[in-house]
């Protein structure tokens, strides 16, 4: 572990009363959890669920996953949750993480692969994944898939139908505050399950962020990204309570070029560019992995594994307000006191930005493991 | 399964982690390899620079090879020091603009000839040529204009096409003194002290980003100066794919390059090699020793060995080698709590 007694004292101190977290969740057993896929270096792999303990993380569950995951997305419920596979992966893992039980694997349609991500209705009664009709190459092939939850017994997910995402390679999505609108990154990069992970149309490459009536799949509004910064593939992104998108992007071009990789957009506006000042933008190496709000909305975070930094913004001003350390770092979830990140390093921390302080976790030999791309909260 | 508090506060990594001096192993490659490396760069490169300067005044057979011979000491000076991939290197796109290379899409070719067809003087004033694309700023463009066929003869007819290499040769010998400068200056203190969390995250993170350009320069240079070259077999082979091959020091930067990667494998006292176990290092060393014999008998002229049945498996024997040396390092490293990469490795 890497952390200066300096540190550790500041730590214990903030924590000294436990970590204060707000909000009222159903499941009291399971509240607070933190969730992530990881792996092993020797290839196996695992969701974990982590609660924090004073200046430690310790292990809740862990729950054995056929392949890579990648985003964990908790139920409203505060206990039950689906590990999405990375792309191109056909599996959803369903869990319990108040039991810490493994409940169901899906699988998607033999024509289907997903891209690593889905997401809950604020309600609980639906959940939707991305997907692609991979077969399709009229360049259209990306999916939004509607996910019935039946809790009548125990947890359920029932396949219920599809629609378009507009755009190939659709990867995050998020429902909008008023939560009849589906967000969606469409990365614009056709992968498929013959050729594994490999990029297949980096030179036609169409990304956009779109807007969907999740009751119509009627497209409402779609932006895309002028024609030079083509190649930066919007991928990731979070909406704030009013409505804001902060997204980010890996670039597939020339690498040398000096290209946003963050922006913000709110809807019926055009796409807010950022970039971060130099040497720090040439830093983030063309790729940001994860983007997430604070708890208050006001600055966002994104994640740069290649470059090993995590970079904070002002969520209004569009500025760059911190940067820290960070290598192969990629999973972020906000927490009351500022943000907490993994890495696949095996480095778990939290960063306070009132003090730009970084405060490292101790945790056991069974959480040093490589972390996946994507952390979230129960 | 959960482990009750206590027994994890008495069970810290660091205790189970090597006993390294981590900041020992990082200011021995900084200090031994690292800076003399540059200094090597900063210093071939003022020379580079001052002997482009006043060059368009009088370009004849002897004025050519003088900047040709200044080019190739300060090419090999980059050669030296290609490895490393952190650090100054990566401020202001430095690495792409002192060589933009692979250009599988011939980017550089394509700037460079726009470039010179518009004859624009003002884009050559030193600020406004280091904004210029990074194909036209370094090494490969410069390569261009003093060794294409007939370059004497153009540079002679073309008085924009000579003042852009007097462009290229100003912007080398100041980005070779900025990359120095930043090292003595700023960056070997960010290395001395890692552990104080100011840019690394550890001391033991540094020591990451000097094996990856071990490790990481060992399959770069075997797989783009290598492999793409020798296709599968030597009828398909692909001469113009070699990273020099104009100047035909192709060869002659492999070496260069091995060299470097052994100096920064086991050069500085501690040695970057310590941080493996002990009983590895004899496997590590032979298969150096190995590669460096090989590197040894290689022919001076890629170009030419491309052309001979004995050329061709020579320059297998040397992509082999390194491989062989890649794989050796790697199964070392499974040994160790050091890990190069996950998330970063392909992305999602």
């Amino acid at each position: 572990m890497r952390f200066s007694r300096r540190e550790l004292l500041g730590a214990a101190l903030a924590l000294a009363a436990g970590p204060a977290f707000g909000g009222s969740f159903k499941s009291s057993r399971s509240a607070g959890l933190f969730l992530s896929a990881a792996s092993t270096k020797d290839d196996t792999h695992w969701v974990k669920g982590l609660r924090w303990q004073g200046d430690s993380l310790v292990q809740e569950f862990a729950l054995p996953l056929p392949e890579r995951g990648h985003h964990v997305e908790v139920h409203p419920d505060g206990r039950h949750f689906v590990m999405v596979a990375r792309r191109p992966g056909t599996w959803l893992v369903l869990g319990d993480a108040e039991k810490g039980e493994l409940l169901e694997v899906l699988r998607v349609p033999e024509d289907r692969h997903l891209f690593g991500h889905g997401v809950f209705t604020a309600d609980g009664r639906h959940f939707y994944t991305t997907e692609s009709d991979f077969e399709d190459l009229t360049g259209d092939s990306g999916l939004i898939v509607e996910w019935r939850v039946d809790l009548s017994e125990g947890f359920k997910l029932l396949r219920e139908r599809e629609f378009r995402s507009y755009g190939v390679g659709p990867h995050e999505l998020l429902l909008m505050p008023d939560q009849d609108v589906i967000a969606i990154a469409n990365g614009g990069i056709r992968t498929h399950p013959a050729n594994d992970r490999e990029n297949l149309n980096i030179d036609t490459m169409v990304p956009s962020l779109a807007y969907i009536d999740r009751h119509t799949g009627a497209l409402l509004e779609q932006h895309f990204l002028p024609e030079e910064w083509r190649q930066a593939s919007i991928r990731h992104f979070d909406v704030d309570a009013a409505g804001q998108i902060a997204f980010g992007m890996q670039f597939e071009g020339e690498p040398w070029m000096d290209v946003p990789l963050v922006g913000t957009h709110r809807r019926g506006e055009e796409l807010r560019l950022l970039t971060a000042p130099q040497p720090l933008q040439g830093q983030m190496k063309q790729y940001v992995g994860s983007v997430r709000y604070a708890a208050d909305g006001k600055s966002f975070v994104s994640s740069c594994p290649i470059g090993n930094m995590l970079v904070f913004w002002d969520a209004q001003t569009g500025e760059v307000l911190d940067s820290i350390r960070s290598r192969d770092g990629c999973g972020v979830c906000a927490i009351e006191q500022g943000y907490f990140f993994s890495a696949g390093t095996g480095r778990l921390a939290w960063y306070e930005p009132a003090t730009r302080t970084v405060h490292e976790f101790e945790t056991g030999p069974e959480l040093d493991l490589l972390w996946d791309n994507h952390l979230s909260r129960v | 399964m959960r482990i009750p508090f206590l027994l994890l506060a008495v069970l810290p990594c660091a205790v189970l982690a090597q006993n390294t001096d981590w900041t020992a192993v990082n200011l021995a490659a900084t200090d031994a390899h690292v800076i003399p490396a540059y200094e090597r760069f900063a210093s071939a490169s003022a020379a580079l620079k001052t002997t482009g300067e006043g060059f368009c005044a009088q370009v004849d057979a002897d004025s050519l090879a003088d900047l040709r011979e200044a080019f190739n000491i300060s090419f090999d000076a980059w050669q030296g020091v290609q490895h490393i991939q952190f650090g100054p290197i990566t401020y202001f796109n430095w690495n792409y603009r002192v060589q933009f290379w692979p250009d599988d899409n011939g980017t550089g070719a394509r700037q460079l000839t726009a470039l010179i067809a518009a004859a624009d003087p003002a884009v050559l004033e030193a600020e406004t040529f280091a904004r210029q694309s990074v194909g036209v700023q370094g090494f490969p463009a410069l390569e261009r204009l003093l060794f294409e066929d007939g370059a004497l003869e153009l540079l002679q007819k073309e008085p924009y096409r000579c003042q852009v290499v007097e462009a290229i040769t100003a912007n080398l010998g100041d980005i070779a003194n900025g990359v120095y400068r930043q090292w003595v200056d700023e960056f070997r203190n960010t290395v001395a002290n890692a552990d104080e969390r100011g840019f690394f995250e550890s001391a033991e993170d540094a020591t990451i980003d000097f094996l990856k350009a071990l490790v990481e320069s060992i399959r770069r240079v075997q797989q783009q100066k290598l492999e793409s070259v020798l296709g599968d077999n030597q009828a398909a082979a692909r001469a113009r794919r070699a990273e020099a091959w104009r100047s035909d020091r192709s060869i002659q930067n492999l070496q260069t390059n091995v060299l470097a990667l052994h100096q920064l494998f086991d050069g500085g006292e501690p040695p970057l090699k310590s941080v493996l176990l002990e009983e590895d290092w004899p496997a590590i060393d032979a298969s150096f020793e190995a590669l460096l014999a090989t590197m040894d008998t290689l022919p001076s002229s890629m170009n030419e060995a491309l052309t001979t049945a004995e050329g061709y498996a020579a320059l297998k024997a040397a992509r082999d080698g390194l491989d062989s040396l890649y794989e050796t390092i790697e199964a070392a490293l499974k040994k160790t709590d050091l890990y190069l990469g996950f998330n970063s490795l392909d992305g999602d």
